[in-house]
């Protein structure tokens, strides 16, 4: 098992980084009245570990006993049926579930198949809790009209059902949503805290950690703890014991895009451009969001460039990002993308150097 | 509506030798050639002459018929037919030119000479050769629908005077009639049964030739006009083994006759079928010619020679514009000829034709230059296939100045706006002749419009990408209406397909010199299908090693998880290994594009490949 999930914490009282947070949801749950939750926060933050530790805190260890499922869902939409397959995770208190992957069929998930939990009240012998939890992960990438749907939801099942919503930016979820749910800011940990929580890891497992590799790794992870622990673990295992000047691998698809930067600075010509969509094609084959993938471009190209044309560099990433969402096929838009920044780049180079 | 008056008409023409199921003697060729000499002077005396002619004659097949059918009894349909109507033999004067000027001597063909000579000393080697010395007695002819193949070989037929035996298709039973024929206990065989068992036979036992009481010495040709439609791979096996064994073990020469369809409907299944099986019959050691699209000049000529005959007012001029719309076909042409000259007044049509002839001299282009703008009463609405269609797209072939009416142009656009005039038909009108969707479209030129860029022009590049970008934003906003409004739909698809097309054509301002170019399949469905089968994989895996307590994102987990995972050399469950493409070090980058290059081959192998035009 990696060091990030053995030394995830389990309950709200281990949390270590976000420790107020934690005391207030306690507290929150305690006192058996919980309202709608909507965690925002960057990655690796710690949302996610923060909201099993409070099913965790709400049910009892039956919250971990989870199964997966994957499910076709007959949706009746009007004049025909439509088929949508849906993993969730499960345990008899709580469903987890992704609606967005659903794609532009998200509405769907929201309104029927939302519903059709939220309406199974759980039958509690104990009488104890009289709700069931839906976590609905990635809510920001939800359609308008899902946001609407699930606010619909939000307010005539509240009964029966809770909501913990959660996204990376509170911004593109509605406002209405957001009206109706406590909104619970994660913010990024600190590069302190990170190098506190390597430490804290360390220590279990009995690893001599410098402290300069420590802030070095912490440094590197762009704020983001579950980076940071990631990496500590590579580090590990590429060279033990440690140096505090050790190199820090970095990731695979990262080295990728760079590579994929510098040829774009080599070359600027349609031939090399598509030698540039074979490399996307990889990433984008491997999974790596493409918003993600044009972000780190953006970034590696950036470092190479001269700073009369970082502006408008810039301005046609945010161009074309945009795009990006709107459309339906990302690499139209990275590569349009990539065409524009060549076409910038190969300008300025023959005006500078004739 | 073509089909049933033919049937009518048939009967009264004496010398349809197409229609004449079973064979054409030499006798009824020489009459034919006498009445066409006759014809050439009177037509309207030799065309009663004829009518009576033909009677006589079919009441003197009409005893030979009888023990034809004894042997040969698929063409029962045809001749009881025959049969029937010739007592209402009526319509004289109603003839289809088609029929009326088929040709009766190898001059009056329209074929080329080249083929038609190469298609008569084939047979005529067979035919005057013992049997022994070759080894192969079939002859595959293709070419497009009414580039002549049959009447080539019946023209050659009744020169060489030998009789042509033919296979017709038989009707087709009507499930009605089937059910109504099971119920009186009539067992229904297919059309492949009787083909099958009509080839056997001649296999076996040739065509008898002793029950013929005349003409015992004249040759005989086998024609297969009419191979059975075949619909599923048994079923095309069948008929793949049967024409196997005639070409094999058959002593008779010859002919099956293939329409090629390909032009028009690249993605027809039986067209491929069929080519599929022209080969094979190749392989097998038949012999095979193929026929172009008859040429305009010689298409001109038949259609001024049958004016001539008819004595119809018809300018060069709308001959021209008959033959440049049929697109090779001279039946077509013909139909066309006579429909034309059905109309009260051929002097108004002229005047209304008029400027369409001038617009088709302007241009040399082989698509129809008629429906644009008048609704001409004749020329074949050609279709295009996808891969053609892309390929005007993006060979992007402009014409080297200015024609003059662009000059007068109303508006003037700035230089770097402008561009030479394209050299084919408005983008939207080829996309439609293509039946192009606009999702596929768009899919096809990403893939393949950097090719055809010029290796200097990245601005070229932007500009293509940047309106390929377009596109595909306007393909997405149908995601929130799809269900309900299907007119906004289509509008939003089609604006995307121009958007996209446009862009291409407008965006690849400094076009290569054509050269030949293959078309790939998009290889972006290739990458979402993987793409989301590896994201499916990935996130099972996480459920599985971690039963569900941890993150449940599948971004994070590609972006971080798997390449720590890599790093640390887990290797937990097997099939982790191909899903996972290694991204560092050449050797693996090579694996991977090998495994994308091999499904390129493949999509190049099944798809069309386009030479430049």
């Amino acid at each position: 098992m990696l060091w990030v999930d053995k030394h995830r914490p389990k309950t709200l009282d281990q949390i270590i980084v976000h420790e107020e947070v934690a005391q207030n949801l306690k507290k929150l749950v305690t006192e058996q009245d919980c309202p709608h939750l909507l965690f925002y926060g960057p990655t690796g933050s710690g949302k996610k570990t923060l909201i099993m530790a409070l099913l965790r805190q709400m049910f009892g260890p039956g919250a971990e006993k989870v199964k997966v499922e994957n499910k076709t869902w007959k949706v009746d939409a009007g004049s025909r049926t439509i088929d949508l397959d849906l993993t969730t995770l499960s345990s008899t208190h709580h469903v987890e579930l992704n609606p967005s992957d659903a794609g532009f069929q998200d509405r769907y998930i929201v309104q029927e198949i939302i519903k059709e939990m939220a309406k199974n009240r759980p039958i509690d012998t104990k009488g104890k809790k009289g709700y069931k939890v839906l976590v609905l992960n990635e809510v920001d990438k939800l359609s308008r009209e899902a946001q609407h749907s699930l606010r619909r939801t939000m307010e005539k099942y509240s009964a029966s059902c809770r909501l913990i919503l959660c996204c990376n930016s509170s911004s593109k979820v509605t406002e209405a949503i957001r009206s109706r749910c406590l909104n619970v800011r994660i913010h990024a940990p600190t590069e302190e805290q990170i190098v506190k929580v390597l430490e804290f890891i360390g220590n279990k497992e009995g690893v001599q950690l410098p402290s300069g590799l420590a802030a070095r790794i912490a440094e590197k992870s762009n704020r983001s703890l579950r980076r940071a622990i990631l990496s500590f673990e590579t580090c590990r295992v590429q060279q033990y014991p440690f140096t505090s000047n050790q190199a820090i691998p970095p990731m695979d698809w990262e080295e990728y895009v760079s590579e994929i930067a510098s040829d774009i600075m080599k070359e600027q010509s349609p031939k090399r451009l598509f030698q540039v969509r074979g490399k996307l094609y990889e990433l984008l084959i491997n999974c790596i969001p493409p918003e993600i993938i044009l972000k780190r471009l953006l970034f590696e190209l950036l470092k190479k460039l001269d700073a009369e044309l970082k502006h408008e560099v810039c301005h046609w990433a945010a161009y074309y990002e945009h795009r990006m969402r709107l459309g339906q096929k990302s690499i139209f838009h990275m590569e349009a993308f990539v065409a524009k920044f060549m076409s910038i780049y190969k300008a300025f180079l023959i005006a500078t150097f004739g | 509506m073509v089909m049933g008056k033919r049937s009518t008409i048939i009967i009264s023409s004496s010398d349809d030798e197409k229609k004449d199921p079973l064979w054409n003697s030499s006798r009824s060729n020489s009459k034919s050639k006498s009445k066409s000499s006759v014809r050439g002077t009177n037509p309207r005396g030799s065309k009663k002459a004829r009518l009576s002619d033909s009677r006589s004659r079919l009441c003197n097949d009409s005893s030979n018929v009888n023990e034809i059918t004894l042997f040969c009894e698929d063409f029962d349909d045809g001749f009881s037919g025959f049969k029937v109507s010739t007592g209402s033999g009526k319509s004289s004067r109603k003839d289809l030119w088609v029929d009326k000027y088929k040709p009766r001597s190898l001059e009056e063909l329209a074929v080329h000479k080249k083929k038609v000579e190469e298609v008569k000393v084939w047979f005529e080697e067979r035919l005057k050769a013992t049997r022994e010395e070759f080894c192969n007695h079939v002859l595959v002819i293709t070419g497009q629908a009414g580039v002549g193949k049959s009447a080539t070989i019946q023209v050659i037929a009744s020169h060489l005077k030998a009789r042509v035996c033919e296979w017709n298709t038989p009707t087709p039973t009507i499930w009605q009639e089937h059910m109504h024929n099971s119920n009186a206990g009539i067992r229904y065989t297919s059309k492949l049964d009787e083909f099958e068992s009509f080839v056997e036979r001649i296999r076996k036992y040739g065509l008898v030739q002793s029950s013929f009481t005349g003409e015992l010495k004249s040759s005989v040709i086998l024609l297969i006009d009419d191979l059975p439609v075949t619909n599923g791979k048994v079923a095309y096996g069948r008929l793949y083994n049967c024409l196997h064994l005639l070409v094999r073990s058959t002593r008779i020469p010859t002919a099956i006759l293939i329409t090629d369809y390909g032009k028009s409907d690249s993605a027809d299944h039986p067209a491929r079928s069929f080519e599929e099986l022209q080969l094979s019959l190749e392989n097998a050691g038949a012999c095979k010619v193929a026929f172009n699209p008859i040429t305009t000049n010689s298409i001109k000529k038949t259609l001024s020679r049958i004016c001539r005959q008819e004595q119809c007012n018809v300018t060069a001029e709308q001959i021209d514009l008959i033959a440049k719309a049929s697109g090779g076909d001279i039946r077509h042409a013909i139909t066309s000829l006579q429909y034309f000259c059905l109309k009260p007044d051929p002097m108004r049509s002229l005047s209304l034709s008029n400027p369409t002839t001038s617009y088709s001299k302007e241009k040399s282009d082989e698509l129809n230059p008629l429906d644009d703008g008048f609704s001409l009463p004749f020329g074949r609405d050609e279709t295009l296939s996808l891969f053609h269609a892309l390929g005007k797209f993006l060979h992007n072939k402009r014409e080297t100045e200015y024609s003059i009416a662009s000059d007068q142009d109303a508006f003037l656009v700035r230089e770097r706006f402008t561009r030479l005039p394209l050299k084919m038909d408005a983008p939207e009108k080829v996309l439609c002749q293509a039946h192009g969707q606009a999702r596929p479209i768009a899919d096809f030129l990403h893939e393949n419009v950097l090719d055809f860029l010029n290796e200097e022009a990245i601005d070229d590049a932007w500009a293509v990408a940047s309106y390929l970008s377009d596109a595909d934003f306007l393909l997405a906003t149908l995601r929130g209406m799809i269900a309900r409004n299907h007119e906004a739909d289509s509008v939003v698809q089609s604006a995307a397909a121009s958007v996209a097309v446009r862009g291409v054509l407008f965006g690849n301002s400094h076009p290569l010199p054509s050269r030949w170019h293959s078309i790939r399949r998009p290889n972006l469905w290739h990458v979402e299908q993987s793409s989301s089968h590896n994201k499916f994989e990935l996130l099972r895996q996480r459920f599985c090693a971690y039963n569900g307590l941890s993150s449940f994102n599948a971004s994070v987990i590609a972006t971080e998880y798997t390449p720590v995972l890599k790093w640390l050399g887990y290797r937990e469950p097997e099939d982790l290994e191909p899903h996972q493409v290694m991204m560092r070090g050449n050797e693996t980058e090579n694996d991977n594009f090998d495994g994308m290059s091999l499904d390129d081959q493949e999509g190049k192998i099944s798809e069309d490949e386009i030479e430049d035009w």
